[in-house]
Order: structure tokens, then sequence, then C-alpha cells
């Protein structure tokens, strides 16, 4: 079965109207291209512990990184469109979604924030490809409360040394530019960092429960000495830089999550009709049946809210809130309806790996760029203080 | 160099499956350029990069069939014509019309098809097409050299390989293995909704030869496929022999 289907096609009709052709025209060709280079590769990613160089690469010489942006390069299409995109790729393989959502996010900082120097050389290197980025937060010790890091960034000279330590880093490694955060004299900041500065360097690829095909480290930094162009925006605005950048984010997280729930609820649809047991299918069991249903309503809730995120992202709208809740509805949802496939599939589920993978990549996302517990205390907090 | 390709939006027959009567389910089921056809389009756009010129893409069919001629358009092409049909036609009646569209185009230098759609693989329309415009047809290429006023082709035939040339304009078909179809960029998508499709009316392309629709598909079925199921016992040695005896017997091996 293809990856773009007509319930692709009925979503971009409500949501953008007259406009829906052409954005089908971008996904239905990306999904072939993701169904014949990519998807085929997946169970290989898992098995092997890596390996997605390649697709990524061609992903991004498709122009998948260039689609949410509207200048320097971009092609200018809404990010709806794009989260559409990434639960395509997530539905092919979920930890070359992941791999190119992290870079993205890096580049949409880059493009936000960044001086205009940094958007014409780094911004088109990140979206063209020709440069990975890695999104360099969490430390060792401070990972929900990312405030009380303690990498630090010293003014010396013309410049900055960073010191530090950063932990769970996706495509550390791999990355030509990690976009650091560290503690500066006026708060935080962020920094632009060359994988060539002298001082950084990545640890040993941390092994996985699932997501094993994107390659995860420590990233360290001794005496890291970078220039004062690598300063992201001001001086002191990182930690709002990264707020924003991971409310972005939190969305196309969540649509992975719905591409991964949706590529695991077809393979386990499929099985139910060819399995047969009491003398009928699998799938004519009133027990299965109510998995059915659950699976694809589930699916189909997580795609709209993000949808409808994405939609207040691109009408300029606050959706801090709504992001979190697609993240948070989509990741939980996905790491259910993967649990269900694999009873559907009984032992199969449990000792097939093409099968099991998909709960233990979708695991990851209720941690990752915001645990499931914090982005309710930012739901909740908004909230009770009145802010909505 | 004026290339004309003409493309078929085809069921995609990846997604085809059949009923236990054995019927292709139509209904619901997604269409797409025919696989081979996307050989057809690489190879005219490769030959526009190398001389220059203009690839014109030709589709006739009905409903989403313009989605073949955007990629097309995607691809490479440089303009498209689609030919409206709202009524079925057969190999006679679709080579008749395509003819009259090429025609309608303008001059052409050569035109391009597949070996046959992925989903009937008649392979009919083609030569037929270069019937009806007069013009010499080689098939089944594997190699093209686009030369001046004539074009030489390495066919791929069933029980050997030719060689051979025909002077310009001509129309050839070519084979799968004649190159590696590129995917277009989702920059070149979004690009060739602005590059120029006519949409044309079957009707308008008649004139008086008109064939009258003599093929008329009556009923179609998968091919059932019988498995022996059939059980080889003992040590992996004697199992082993067995089985090879077995295909021995049926000429297998």
């Amino acid at each position: 079965m293809g990856l773009f289907q007509t319930e692709h096609e009925n979503v971009l009709r409500t949501f953008y109207g007259p406009d829906h052709a052409a954005y089908e025209s971008v996904l239905e060709s990306l999904a072939r291209f993701l169904g014949a280079e990519v998807e085929p590769m997946s169970p290989r990613f898992d098995e092997e512990g890596g390996g997605i160089a390649g697709v990524r690469k061609a992903l991004f010489d498709q122009g998948l990184a260039r689609i949410p942006f509207e200048a320097h390069g971009g092609i200018s299409l809404p990010f709806g469109v794009y989260s559409l995109a990434m639960e395509l790729v997530g539905s092919a393989d979920a930890p070359t979604a992941m791999s190119i959502g992290v870079h993205n996010m890096v580049a949409e900082g880059v493009f936000r924030f960044g001086t205009t120097s940094q958007k014409e050389s780094v911004f088109s290197d990140l979206i063209s490809g020709r440069k990975l980025g890695a999104f360099s937060l969490t430390e060792p010790t401070s990972g929900s409360d990312a405030k009380s890091m303690s990498t630090t960034a010293i003014r010396e000279g013309s410049g900055y040394a960073l010191n530090g330590s950063k932990m769970f880093i996706t495509n550390a490694g791999d990355a030509d530019l990690y976009l650091v955060f560290a503690k500066t004299e006026k708060g935080h900041s962020a920094f632009l960092v060359d994988r060539s500065t002298p001082g950084l360097s990545a640890g040993a690829d941390i092994p996985k429960l699932g997501m094993r095909g994107s390659r995860t480290s420590e990233v360290r930094f001794e005496d890291c000495h970078v220039p004062s162009e690598s300063l992201l925006g001001e001086d002191g605005s990182g930690f709002e830089y990264a707020k924003s950048m991971l409310n972005g984010s939190r969305i196309i997280m969540g649509s992975i999550c719905v591409g991964i729930a949706l590529t695991a609820y077809r393979k386990a649809l499929d099985y139910s009709k060819q399995r047969a047991l009491f003398g009928q299918r699998l799938a004519d069991l009133q027990l299965t049946r109510e998995k059915i249903a659950n699976m694809r309503t589930e699916i189909t809730s997580g795609r709209l809210l993000c949808l409808y995120a994405s939609r207040l992202k691109e009408l300029g709208l606050d959706h801090a809130s709504e992001a979190a809740q697609a993240k948070v509805l989509s990741t939980e949802m996905a790491a259910r309806v993967c649990d269900q496939v694999i009873q559907v599939y009984g032992g199969y589920g449990y000792t097939d790996s093409d099968v099991h993978r998909h709960w233990r990549d979708a695991r990851l996302l209720a941690i990752g760029e915001g645990t499931s517990e914090v982005l309710r205390m930012l739901i909740a907090g908004k909230e009770v203080s009145g802010q909505r | 160099m004026n290339i004309v390709v003409c493309v078929k939006h085809a069921v995609d027959e990846s997604e085809l499956r059949a009923d236990p009567a054995g019927k292709p389910q139509l209904q619901g089921a997604q269409s797409k350029m025919s696989a081979f056809d996307r050989n057809a389009v690489e190879e005219a756009v490769r030959i526009k990069e190398k001389k220059t010129g203009t690839v014109t893409v030709i589709s006739i069919g009905s409903g989403d069939w313009k989605k073949s001629l955007k990629e097309a358009l995607a691809m490479g092409s440089d303009k498209a014509v689609a030919v409206n049909s709202g009524q079925s036609l057969d190999a006679l009646g679709t080579s008749y019309y395509l003819s009259r569209a090429i025609r309608r185009a303008g001059p052409v230098d050569l035109v391009i098809f597949s070996e046959g759609a992925s989903d009937t693989y008649h392979g009919l329309v083609g030569p037929m097409t270069a019937e009806w415009l007069e013009l010499p047809f080689l098939g089944y290429a594997r190699k093209l050299d686009v030369g001046d006023g004539s074009v030489r082709c390495e066919l791929a035939l069933e029980e050997q390989e030719e060689v051979a040339e025909a002077t310009l304009p001509a129309v050839v078909s070519v084979v799968s293995e004649i190159n590696e179809p590129r995917y277009p960029t989702l920059l070149q998508i979004m690009q060739a909704s602005k590059k120029p499709m006519e949409e044309v009316a079957l009707d308008s392309l008649k004139d008086e030869r008109v064939p009258p629709v003599r093929v008329t598909v009556t009923d179609v079925q998968a091919q059932a496929l019988s498995r022996k199921r059939v059980v080889f016992e003992g040590s992996p040695e004697e199992s082993s022999k067995k089985l090879v005896d077995a295909l021995r017997r049926d000429g297998t091996i």
C-alpha cells in the first residue's frame, strides 16, 4: 500500500481548500520516493543500528528541509504541509524522520533568529542538506529543567569559550553544526558551533531501545573557542529561542508519531485479515474490531491536532499549548497503537522486530523534546493562569 | 529537437487487489503514471538536455489523469496536452487520437512511447500510432542515439538483440532498462504547475478517418497461482535429493 492515501488527500482538502491540489502533488511525489527508496531500508536500519545518512541526504536533495521556509531558498509551503510530509517520512522510517526533524528545528532557529550573514550562509547550507544540524540543549543532569544547565560561554577576547557537556544529542557524530545553549553573563544564549572547532568532541553512540537508525551521543565542549559571529541572535535570549523552536518541532514529533502509528496499524490490519482462527479471520472477531476501531480513531485524532497546531503557527497565533497537546496526544497515542499492534500479532508481534520496532521507535518521542510530564505542566499552567 | 512523449495514467498495479472470485477491485484503486512511461519521459528529457529542444507530453484519459502529466512536467518536460477522452477507447482509437494530438502539437522529430502500459501491457498503441502518423517505428529500444536526421536504437528483443536505424521523424518505444527515471524535487513539483498544460476535447481531434471502437474488454480475471504443496521428508541430504529429482522430473532444472 502506498504511503500517500485518500485520507491524506481528504485532510488536505479539509484544511487547505482550493490549494490542496498543489500540496497533494508535492506529498504524493514525496511519498512515492519514500516508498521506493526509504521504507524498504527501514528494517535494516533498525537491525544494524544506523545507516540512515544516505537516505537522509537523498531527502535533503529532494528538498524536504526547504518546505516550511518562505525565503533564502525555501519552498514556502504551509507548516501543515510540512507536518504531513514529516508524517509520511515517519511512516517510511522513524529514525530518518526524527533526524531530519531535529535538523530542521536548527534551521528554523537560524531562519528566525539568525543574522543576515547567518541566514545567507549557515541557513542555506542547512536547508540544502550540505550541513547537518544538531540541537544541543539537554545535559547529563538537566533535561526537563533545561534552565538549570551548567554549560557556560565565557567572554574571551573577541569570542566565547564554551565548557560543558550536552547529552542525548540526536545527529551527534554526523552533525556538521551544533546549536549549543550555554549560560553567559546575560543569561542563556545560543551558539552555532562547527564540528571542526577545537574542543568539541562527540562521544560514542549510545545504544537505544528504538530509533536505532539515528545516532545519539554526548557532545563535550572543553575550552571550545568560538567567534562572536557564532552567537545566534541576541546574547541572553537563547532560552526564549529554544522554547520557540521547540513549539514547532513538537508538532513535527507528533506528526512523526502519527506516521509511525499508521504504518504499524496498516500492518496489523492486513495481518488480521489473513490470520485465521476459530474458523474465521482474526479481523472478524469482535475484540479485534474494537482494537481496529480504536487505533483508527486515535490516529485520526492525533493527525488533526497536529494540523490544528500547525495552522495556528501558520497564522502567527500562539500555539505553544496546542503544540504541546499535539505532541502529548500523538506520542502517547503511537505507543498505545503500536502496543495494540503487537497484541494483534500475538507471539509474532513480540518476536518479530519488524513489528515491535514501531513501538520501540514511538516510545522515545514521549520523552525527547519535552517529556509528556513537562508538556502537561505547560498546558495546565496556561489553563490555570488564565493565559488562554 | 522536438520530442513528444505519450503517457498513460494507469491503475497502480502494486495497489491492486483481487476479490475472492479473482476480479480486480478497481473501486478506490489509485492511479499513477504507468511505470514504464517514466522511462520514456526520462529518455526524452535526457535527449533534450543534450541536444536542446522541447519535450511535449501527451495523455488521453479522464478523472485525475492530469496528475501523470504534471509529474512528467516536473521531471523536465516543457508542456503538456491533456486529451479528455470521456469515453472508453480501444488501442486503435487511442492511437488514432494520439496521432491527431501529436500532429496538432506541431512539427515533431521523435515520438517516444514505453514498451507497454504497466496495467494492461498490450504494447499496441505505440506501433499503431506510428502507422497513423505514417512514420517509421522501432520497438523495445534499450539505447537511443539521436543523430542528425536519424535515430539509432539497440533493440532488446525476446530472442535476439538488434541494432536498427530509422530516419527522423520516427516513433520509438523504450524498455525500462534504458535508464533510471529521476525523482523530481519538491521544488520542481511546485514549478510544474506553472508550465503550460492545454486541455483538448476528444471530439476536436476527429477527422473523417476516426475508427469505430472494435475491441471491448468484457472480463478481467487475476491469474490464479496454485501451489503444489509437496513435502519432501527425511534428513536434509535425503530431502534435498528428492527435491532435486522432482525439479528435474518437472523440467525446472
